[in-house]
């Protein structure tokens, strides 16, 4: 279940992307993964080694470190991929150079980390936290903790500050929002930046979670696109429900039916939203000119 | 003979000629492969390159070639042709249910419901293990020709036959249509054209073709896994029209030959097969966005 909030934070980095730029990222599953290792690497190598810190200092710092490497790895693919392809204006070709960078990046990860599964402990996994009856691993506290202040940051950036109300203008009117002074070119950097740092970090607190592998943010990704449809495109609200009731769907299908049938139902949701209500649970009244 | 019969012949020749020039089993078996490649990319071409439709959902068509003609031959005895044909009218008939309401998707929309059916595919191969076996695989399996060669030569054929088909296709006002659906869906409605019907066309025999290339796959290789049928196989079908050149017949034809022996060459390297892919995918779409064939006919 509270991997629901994980998903969240991976989606509204999609969903972000898709509001301003109207382009899918499919390399954002790279960027968790990244994130991941990024983290991993923090606190075997270098934060208990060198800095000396004890467990549960390093796997915090690692959540920074995670972050800043997705916010560059953001920076990278903005510069290279969007930025470039933007002059042009075509659909298409943003998406499927993004699907070449995440192939690309899939499998250098594969061939620097080889196939093998990370053993990525969590200090937070071993202790447990109990209320009334039930029971939560530290990191489940934290993993919701964390995903929830950094989605009500985000949400509170987007809805009160002045560069968040430039980002909606942006992302309403390209053309108009510059007319007004403002540089969309530096908000869409900007757009990428946070949604690979939120991937970044989510990749960090799921590596205790899954299996760490090159292959890793996969899954999570996948699901994340299905999130980002059954809320929405663009739509934060709705990705937000979208991704707890992904959570809580995927809890019940490991329950009643198993887990390898988890990305059949989210699938099938998703296809079946796609034909009942392809704009999301929470619609949004857009024109189309026909 | 016009110019373009003698293309055909000297495509002919060169396919007769391949498999005597390469003569050790390990390069049959990669013209094999590049056969089955071509034939994929093509049927890709004509929903991506023509209609302008991001179809991610090929490699479940391959897959479902694969599965229908094995388990056909295989738990029903049937006969392989039979098996074969029926696998590719049952991929049509999906692709054509899938397109009825992908046709209402676009763009994006369209690109995540198709990798979405990629994804129910193959979890439905892993999953269904009664009658797929799931992971542990189905062994065993014939393929219809004997040798390397003679399997070589019947795929190629069907390329061949199949490029034929496509081209006199594209070249007819349904090639017309298809084009101006993807130059502006909008103004091709405005001027009469019932856009979802050629979209959905365009679709389903992307598809089929997509399935007679996996109806061979099994007997080549001899064994059927899901695996072959991941997600990851659809972008690299996508790569090699993309590399080849979109919308033009020959280039995913040369996109596919050369992602195919690109990485065999490469080999030295270790596992960079995809790692190829991938930035051969970016950097043509960066700085080539026409494809090999644009650096071609730029000349």
């Amino acid at each position: 279940m509270y991997l629901g909030c994980l998903y969240v934070m991976v989606a509204l980095g999609l969903t972000l992307i898709y509001g301003v730029l109207n382009q899918i990222n499919f390399a954002h599953a790279d960027f968790v993964t990244v994130g991941a290792f990024a983290a991993f690497f923090t606190v075997t190598r270098f934060a208990t080694k060198t800095l000396g810190l004890p467990d549960a200092g390093a796997y915090l710092v690692s959540l920074v470190v995670a972050l800043g490497v997705g916010a560059l790895l953001g920076l990278a693919i903005n510069a290279a991929v969007f930025a470039p392809l933007r002059e042009r204006g075509d659909e298409l070709r943003p998406l499927i150079a993004t699907i070449g960078v995440s192939v690309l990046l899939e499998n250098a990860q594969l061939a620097l980390f080889g196939p093998i599964p990370y053993q990525f402990d969590s200090p937070f996994a071993r202790e447990t936290i109990r209320i009334g009856r039930i029971f939560f691993t530290g990191q489940s506290v934290l993993v919701v903790a964390v995903s929830a202040v950094s989605i009500a940051a985000l949400y509170a950036f987007m809805r009160y500050t002045f560069l968040g109300k430039a980002l909606r203008a942006v992302a309403q009117d390209r053309e108009t929002a510059g007319l007004m002074g403002i540089n969309p070119g530096l908000l869409i950097g900007l757009t990428i930046v946070i949604a690979s740092a939120l991937a970044g970090m989510a990749g960090a607190l799921l590596g205790p979670v899954l299996v760490l592998t090159p292959f890793a943010g996969a899954s999570v990704v996948v699901k994340a696109f299905a999130i980002v449809i059954i809320g929405g495109f663009g739509n934060m609200q709705g990705t937000i429900i979208a991704g707890i009731l992904v959570g809580i769907i995927e809890a019940f299908t490991v329950q009643y039916l198993g887990s390898g049938l988890i990305d059949l139902v989210v699938f099938v949701l998703l296809l079946a939203m796609l034909v009942v209500r392809p704009t999301g649970i929470i619609a949004e009244r857009k024109e189309e000119n026909v | 003979m016009s110019r373009r019969a003698i293309y055909f012949a000297l495509a002919i020749a060169a396919v007769g000629a391949l498999p005597w020039l390469m003569t050790t089993p390990y390069w049959r078996g990669i013209l094999v492969i590049c056969a089955m490649n071509v034939l994929l990319a093509l049927g890709l071409n004509l929903v991506l390159g023509y209609t302008g439709q991001l179809n991610l959902g090929q490699s479940a068509f391959f897959g479902i070639g694969a599965y229908v003609t094995t388990i056909l031959v295989k738990t029903y005895h049937w006969n392989f042709w039979l098996a074969a044909l029926a696998a590719v009218a049952f991929a049509g008939v999906i692709g054509l249910a899938l397109a009825a309401f992908a046709v209402r998707l676009r763009g994006h929309y369209l690109a995540i419901a198709s990798l979405g059916f990629a994804v129910i595919t193959y979890q439905i191969l892993v999953n269904w293990e009664s009658v797929t076996e799931g992971v542990r695989g189905i062994y065993g399996i014939m393929p219809p020709v004997g040798s390397t060669v003679g399997l070589f030569y019947l795929i190629a054929g069907i390329a061949v036959l199949v490029y034929w088909l496509m081209d006199n296709l594209v070249r007819s006002p349904v090639g017309d249509t298809l084009r101006a659906i993807r130059e502006d869906e909008v103004s091709a409605a405005s001027l009469g054209v019932r856009s979802y019907v050629w979209k959905a066309f365009a679709f389903s025999v992307g598809s089929g073709v997509g399935a007679l290339a996996g109806v061979f796959y099994p007997g080549f290789v001899g064994t059927l896994v899901p695996d072959a049928f991941n997600i990851i196989e659809s972008f690299t079908m996508m790569a090699m029209v993309i590399v080849g050149g979109m919308g033009t017949m020959i280039g995913p034809v040369i996109g596919a030959v050369v992602l195919t022996f690109l990485p065999e060459l490469l080999r030295g390297f270790g596992e960079l097969r995809l790692m190829i892919y991938g930035l051969a995918l970016t950097l043509v779409v960066l700085f080539m966005p026409g494809g090999i064939v644009q650096l071609v006919k730029r000349k």
